[in-house]
């Protein structure tokens, strides 16, 4: 680890742009729009701050029920993102990947740019941006269940470490930090099994008024914690030293 | 290096020399070359008219006939067998009538004597172009081993001349008065290169492709053009092309020369292939993939900062499934030759043996059937592009959904009644996600039947299909 009490791994759940929007009186497309900046913003501060993994929360699984206008909306927008920023993610060594990006369900258009983001980033290491696209925490467990069951594994062998292998990204570690903004305080099935041990914090900011400054508030949050319990190490953070 | 008999099938592999030519990318500018003078032959100019894709889908040709020279080269002389096995299967079903009522059949022996001819002479004249002239040892081996080829697809070699030195009196006599002014060889030489369709690395960037493509494609034409014999090219009405000679010798100088000074993995084939077709995943384990990650990072980058296409919805009009799925052959109306040349997409990329592939071509022979019956309006034998447009929604019959089951059955290879990831990915070149469980997916024959339904009455796009049937 680079520095001193900054957290391995901080995922964002990018919560209240549609109130970002009807507070202003306008669409809420106009929101997730604005949710780009926020999203560049929080990539870049993490990045500096020396946080190896970031994860972002960016559309689940219930997320398909939104009205379809909205759901293309967001498919394009996501694409317009993604390719906007996808020269300057390789640039700053950022190795960007996607949680549950199940096939038939994604534009094909959106489903290749993905895979060339992939592709394009996939030996960077300075930092590993993941995101959770179309992803149900608890799917990710039933598959991983699923594909122990198909591997014919013995009961006995199945123990927490060798399950989280056969979930996604099995190499990914445990996230430390969760920040969900806009003061929503629920879990939404976001990353079940690696928020675990996590800390939480829910700042009161939407999502699209959220900048580098508020994450850097966000990690004081949580090195004043760490030093509160601090000294010696809790038990999760050794079962979390060998994955 | 032993000695077995110079015509039998354990002659060839990857010691051959015609091998190291097949390896490096240049050759694919003799196989263009091979093709223009194989078009002029009244039999094969008859049978590319009638059956060929390689007017829409010029690339995929290009990769197919590239696979098969790779499989008819490979190190295990079962794969070398199983490929002509297959080819030959292949050429049974092209057969026919010219347009002057002269029959043509693709196992005709002379005419397969005449490709292995082009082939051979177009290795010949580009490598002293591009100044590297093979010496007499080594053009004896480059002929045994076309010889050879011919050996293994048509059982003998007797319709080509034992050795070099008889070769081109042969071919002389063949330039001089066994060759027409075909419609084919008119096709190739003013539409192909005028037209050839985007790469699929190009593909959704018309505009680049379209610039790029009048520069380059009268140069590859003044280049072709300019290599060919002087005899052919009086008879063929191919015009003195002022400077044609001088340009064509200064290209294949040029690709000589940086095929010595760039890294040579670099030329090969193989890299090559995979910068047109990103996509592919299956040219196996071989010293460059590190350099293919480069370039398939290359690309990515390429396509990520492309300008977006204009068109990017999931549905696609009748007319643009028509032109890019249906017609497969490019003459602008639905015909056998077009659903065949789908089912022999189909069976080259799954490799299928003979059993399967009778089993595809049935069901498909079905679907003609049942589409002459639902949209030949006027009863000509052919579905004409407003006819199709007229009736698109009755597509989808039971022969249809018959195709699909057989498609099921012969993508199944281990026959557990779902699609792995692995024959996903022999089917379509990708898998279902790229993500690390591969396993996590399966098709089952219900979705199978039902996403093969959308694509094929062209409700949906779907860039697996798009990968197997669409892209040039």
């Amino acid at each position: 680890m680079s520095s001193v009490g900054v957290p391995r791994h901080v995922a964002c759940v990018m919560d209240g742009n549609g109130r970002w929007a009807a507070l202003r009186s306008r669409p809420r497309t106009d929101g997730h729009r604005a949710a780009e900046a926020a999203v560049i913003d929080v990539i870049e501060a993490a990045r500096g701050a020396g946080v190896q993994w970031l994860s972002l929360y960016a559309f689940s699984t219930e997320n398909w029920s939104r009205p379809g206008g909205e759901v293309d909306f967001l498919m394009r927008l996501v694409r317009g993102t993604l390719r906007r920023h996808a020269p300057v993610l390789h640039a700053r060594g950022i190795r960007c990947r996607f949680l549950g990006v199940a096939y038939p369900r994604i534009p094909p258009g959106l489903a290749r740019d993905i895979a060339d983001l992939m592709e394009l980033t996939g030996g960077n290491r300075r930092m590993t941006l993941t995101v959770a696209f179309d992803h149900g925490g608890r799917r990710d467990i039933v598959e991983a269940a699923r594909s122990l069951i198909r591997g014919r594994v013995r009961a006995e062998d199945v123990t927490e470490a060798s399950f989280a292998r056969y979930l996604p990204y099995p190499d990914t570690p445990d996230v430390d930090l969760v920040i969900r903004t806009s003061g929503e305080q629920r879990i939404s099935n976001f990353m079940l099994w690696q928020v675990a041990y996590a800390e939480w914090i829910f700042p009161s900011v939407l999502w699209p008024d959220f900048r580098a400054a508020h994450f850097w508030e966000c990690l004081d949050t949580y090195r004043r914690r760490q030093r509160r319990f601090g000294g010696v190490p809790a038990p999760a953070a050794l079962e979390r030293g060998h994955r | 290096m032993s000695a077995p008999s110079p015509l039998s099938p354990a002659a060839l592999g990857p010691h051959t020399l015609l091998y190291r030519y097949s390896q490096d990318a240049r050759w694919g500018l003799a196989v263009v070359r091979a093709t223009v003078l194989e078009a002029a032959h009244p039999q094969i100019g008859a049978a590319l008219i009638d059956n060929s894709t390689f007017m829409a889908h010029p690339w995929r040709r290009m990769r197919n006939t590239l696979d098969s020279v790779r499989r008819m080269l490979d190190a295990d002389e079962e794969v070398r067998v199983r490929e002509a096995a297959r080819l030959n299967r292949l050429h049974r079903r092209i057969s026919g009538t010219d347009g002057q009522g002269r029959p043509y059949s693709a196992l005709d022996p002379e005419a397969r004597a005449w490709v292995m001819a082009t082939l051979f002479e177009s290795t010949v004249t580009l490598s002293r172009l591009s100044g590297e002239s093979l010496d007499g040892a080594a053009m004896r081996r480059l002929y045994g081993d076309f010889r050879a080829i011919l050996a293994l697809i048509e059982g003998d070699a007797d319709a080509l001349p034992a050795t070099p030195a008889e070769f081109w009196p042969y071919y002389d006599g063949m330039i001089a008065g066994g060759l027409e002014n075909t419609e084919a060889l008119q096709i190739v030489l003013y539409r192909l290169f005028a037209q050839v369709p985007a790469p699929p690395l190009l593909r959704g960037r018309p505009a680049v492709w379209a610039v790029g493509r009048a520069v380059a494609a009268p140069v590859a034409t003044a280049v072709i053009v300019g290599s060919l014999p002087e005899a052919f090219r009086r008879q063929a009405g191919l015009g003195e092309v002022p400077g044609a000679q001088v340009l064509s010798r200064g290209v294949h100088v040029g690709t000589g020369l940086a095929t010595r000074l760039l890294p040579s993995s670099w030329t090969r084939t193989d890299t090559m292939l995979g910068l047109l077709d990103p996509g592919r995943a299956d040219l196996g384990p071989n010293p460059v993939s590190s350099l293919r990650g480069r370039a398939g990072r290359a690309a990515a980058l390429l396509r990520l900062v492309a300008p977006l296409p204009r068109e990017s919805a999931a549905e696609r009009s009748a007319d643009r499934f028509f032109a890019e799925v249906l017609d497969q052959t490019g003459d602008g109306h639905l015909d056998w030759p077009d659903l065949a040349a789908m089912a022999r997409e189909i069976a080259t990329r799954l490799d299928l043996d003979e059993q399967h592939e009778d089993r595809l071509y049935e069901a498909y022979a079905g679907w003609w059937r049942e589409l002459l019956a639902a949209l030949d309006a006027d009863g000509d034998g052919r579905v004409t592009r407003q006819e199709y447009a007229a009736a698109a929604s009755s597509l989808a019959g039971p022969a249809l959904i018959r195709v699909a089951e057989v498609l099921f059955d012969v993508a199944d290879k281990d026959g557990d009644r779902t699609i792995s990831a692995a024959e996903h990915q022999a089917l379509f070149r990708t898998a279902f996600t790229r993500d690390v469980n591969a396993e996590r997916d399966r098709y089952t024959p219900g979705e199978f039947v039902r996403d093969f339904l959308a694509f094929m009455s062209g409700r949906q796009a779907s860039a697996a299909y798009d990968s197997l049937l669409t892209q040039a």
